[in-house]
């Protein structure tokens, strides 16, 4: 269809296989590849299985990737969700160790993370000229501190009874529950963010909040949800922690935030918002998961693993703003 | 210009607000506890907080145009992780190179981040946030599963424990704090550099039209910023008599919220050197204060959280209520 201007526009996108692969998605789904090729080669012991078996320890803090790249995608932050994890572990230990049936134990778990979540929401809606960032480095001292007090003097509790929990870590064949909630969560989450109105208004409102605003999206409420359901979810992957360490301490969950954040990053997800895929993030998820595995696997220093993702970090922001430059100042010559 | 009121002087300016919050806080702690107040007492506060009120200065800087820097402690421990294994293996002697090598290496660090940032156009948060990965990560690498201890570092600790810098009155590591605030207080009122950085922080675009060089600025803050990590890493090392790569883990949030207590935008361009000394201040004060007053231990950081998200909404409220009264007073 030809448009006022001449120009024609067609209805469909219309994508070349190239356009594809060189798109940020492309690229890390062709570093995912060539990781998992590496990995193959330095260490023996990488295949399906064991990767599997070594998921779960990471597959947690994937839980929080998805809502955490909402918030980014609407240009906000929050940086309390591993205090919201240690807090909801805390509650879930007292509760199934005070000998209350495991249903309740479940609800209390998820119940005070959607409360965490909800406050942080309630806080970012009401004061809306903070930023988030601050906001949450508050909650985040608040929430953990919430925690210590409730562990008292000893700083960590462990299950008294742990045959609920034992029933969450079940597996089907080699991949444990953990695997297809994530899988599941990662669907609805990347189906809501391309398809749904809810989606498409984080990235109106990520792009310019005060449009977004007067073309009557409710910036507040869907704020407000966005902060609840991580909440929520910390709540489900507090749950899911306790299934494979049988416990809580006052270290729980300590840096999920950053991680779940630098996972977002690397997936190609601004966080000055507006910019950015679900599905690059989850693929960037599980290439770091695969990276630490097998670097795990020939028992490289846990420190040199933290040195090389940070480095992939920075770089998966950087080399796309040099190329960019470079680009224009060739247009421009 | 009509006179403003002694209240609205006081209301109004941060400042003055946060020096009476900072003598009632004082005054209920001393009524609890006289030994508050004494001058020993007092010192001490000061010397066990040197390394936070130092690198606030930084923070100050970073947060006034516009960025943030979370991997300020990792720098700290790469830096003094580095001079404390020279120590331990008798590389260096002398206590001055130590602070200048320290100092140096963190001017670097910082010098990396300043350039990611200025020319790579990378967020401020995500830049620190994979720095702070790799400083941590090289602080472990030059430790070698190994930490220096107190015979290890030799004379260099004793720089802690001596007055020779404060005329044998004030602790040594108190006089460098205080020589920093001096020179951070007159480099950002009365030059042109302090001035500039204002000028980034309030408006990018103006400054850049302008002719002040952003990125040069940039640079320059976030270098200024790893050089303060460096001498603070220098300065735990010699306080705690022990470099360990873990030091000050997770103490940036400390310093972030001492400057947001202080009244520092987080949006640039607002905050002054008086109000992140306040704000250091009032955190450490309560620190010490909370065990006096009887609150246990461990119950300190719920409280220590909950004073910074209430400070921050009363900012925000009286912030709302002088738009709206300025706002009732605008001639139509």
């Amino acid at each position: 269809m030809a448009g006022k201007s001449g120009r024609t526009i067609s209805a469909v996108p219309q994508k070349s296989f190239m356009k594809t692969i060189l798109s940020w998605e492309g690229i890390l789904l062709v570093l995912f590849i060539g990781i998992n090729i590496f990995c193959k080669c330095i260490s023996p012991v990488y295949n399906f299985t064991n990767v599997l078996r070594e998921m779960p320890k990471y597959l947690t803090e994937i839980f929080l990737l998805f809502p955490m790249a909402y918030i980014l995608l609407m240009g906000e932050i929050d940086i309390s969700v591993g205090s919201t994890v240690c807090l909801s572990a805390t509650v879930a230990c007292l509760v199934s160790n005070a000998g209350l049936p495991f249903g309740i134990v479940l609800l209390a778990g998820l119940a005070t993370g959607t409360v965490c979540g909800m406050i942080n929401g309630f806080l970012a809606v009401k004061f809306r000229e903070l930023p988030t960032m601050i906001i949450t480095l508050g909650t985040q001292i608040v929430f953990r501190g919430i925690a210590e007090i409730a562990l008292g003097d000893g700083g960590s509790v462990s299950l008294v009874n742990a045959d609920g929990f034992r029933m969450i870590a079940g597996k089907v064949g080699p991949f444990p529950y953990l695997f297809f909630v994530v899988i599941i969560c990662a669907v609805i989450f990347t189906v809501i963010a391309e398809k749904r109105v809810y989606g498409r208004s984080l990235y109106a409102i990520g792009s310019n909040s005060r449009t977004a605003f007067y073309s009557g999206i409710k910036v507040n409420k869907v704020l407000f949800t966005a902060y609840a359901v991580l909440g929520f979810l910390a709540g489900v992957s507090a749950l899911f922690l306790i299934s494979a360490t049988y416990g809580a301490n006052t270290t729980t969950g300590k840096g999920f935030e950053m991680d779940a954040i630098a996972m977002a990053v690397f997936g190609g997800i601004s966080t000055a918002g507006g910019k950015g895929k679900l599905t690059g993030a989850v693929i960037a998820a599980f290439t770091i998961v695969c990276l630490r595995v097998g670097l795990g696997q020939i028992n490289m220093n846990a420190q040199v693993i933290l040195i090389i993702l940070g480095l992939l970090l920075i770089c998966s922001v950087l080399l796309p703003n040099i190329s960019s430059a470079l680009h224009k100042t060739r247009k421009k010559a | 210009m009509e006179k403003k009121s002694l209240w609205k002087k006081i209301t109004g300016s941060r400042e003055a607000s946060l020096v009476i919050v900072l003598i009632v806080l004082c005054a209920l702690i001393s009524v609890k506890s006289p030994a508050f107040l004494s001058m020993q007492n007092i010192l001490e506060i000061l010397k066990n907080n040197a390394v936070i009120m130092i690198m606030s200065l930084g923070m100050l800087c970073v947060l006034l145009v516009g960025g943030i820097d979370i991997s300020i402690t990792s720098t700290l421990a790469l830096a003094g992780m580095s001079i404390g294994m020279m120590y331990k293996y008798s590389v260096i002697e002398s206590t001055l190179l130590g602070f200048v090598i320290a100092a140096a290496m963190g001017a670097v660090c910082g010098l990396v981040i300043g350039l990611v940032i200025s020319w790579g156009r990378v967020l401020p948060i995500i830049a620190t946030m994979g720095f702070m990965y790799i400083y941590r990560g090289l602080a472990y690498l030059v430790a070698q599963d190994q930490w220096a201890g107190a015979d290890a570092l030799g004379t260099f600790k004793d720089f802690a424990l001596s007055n020779s810098l404060g005329l044998g009155l004030i602790n040594n590591v108190i006089v460098i704090t205080i020589l920093c605030y001096v020179i951070f207080y007159i480099v950002l009122k009365w030059t042109k550099f302090g001035r500039n950085i204002y000028a980034v922080g309030s408006n990018e675009e103006a400054a850049r039209i302008s002719g002040i060089n952003v990125t040069a600025v940039k640079t320059a803050v976030y270098t200024i910023m790893g050089l303060l990590a460096g001498i603070s890493g220098a300065l735990a090392t010699s306080v705690y008599a022990s470099a360990q790569p873990n030091m000050q883990t997770s103490k940036e949030m400390d310093v972030i919220a001492a400057c947001v207590i202080g009244g520092v935008s987080m949006n640039g361009g607002r905050g002054s050197v008086l109000g992140a000394l306040l704000g250091a201040l009032v955190l450490s004060v309560i620190a010490k204060a909370l065990p006096l007053v009887g609150i246990d231990a461990i119950a300190q950081n719920t409280v220590k959280g909950v004073i910074i998200v209430a400070v921050i909404i009363l900012n925000v409220l009286t912030q709302r209520m002088m738009d709206k009264t300025n706002l009732e007073k605008r001639e139509m």
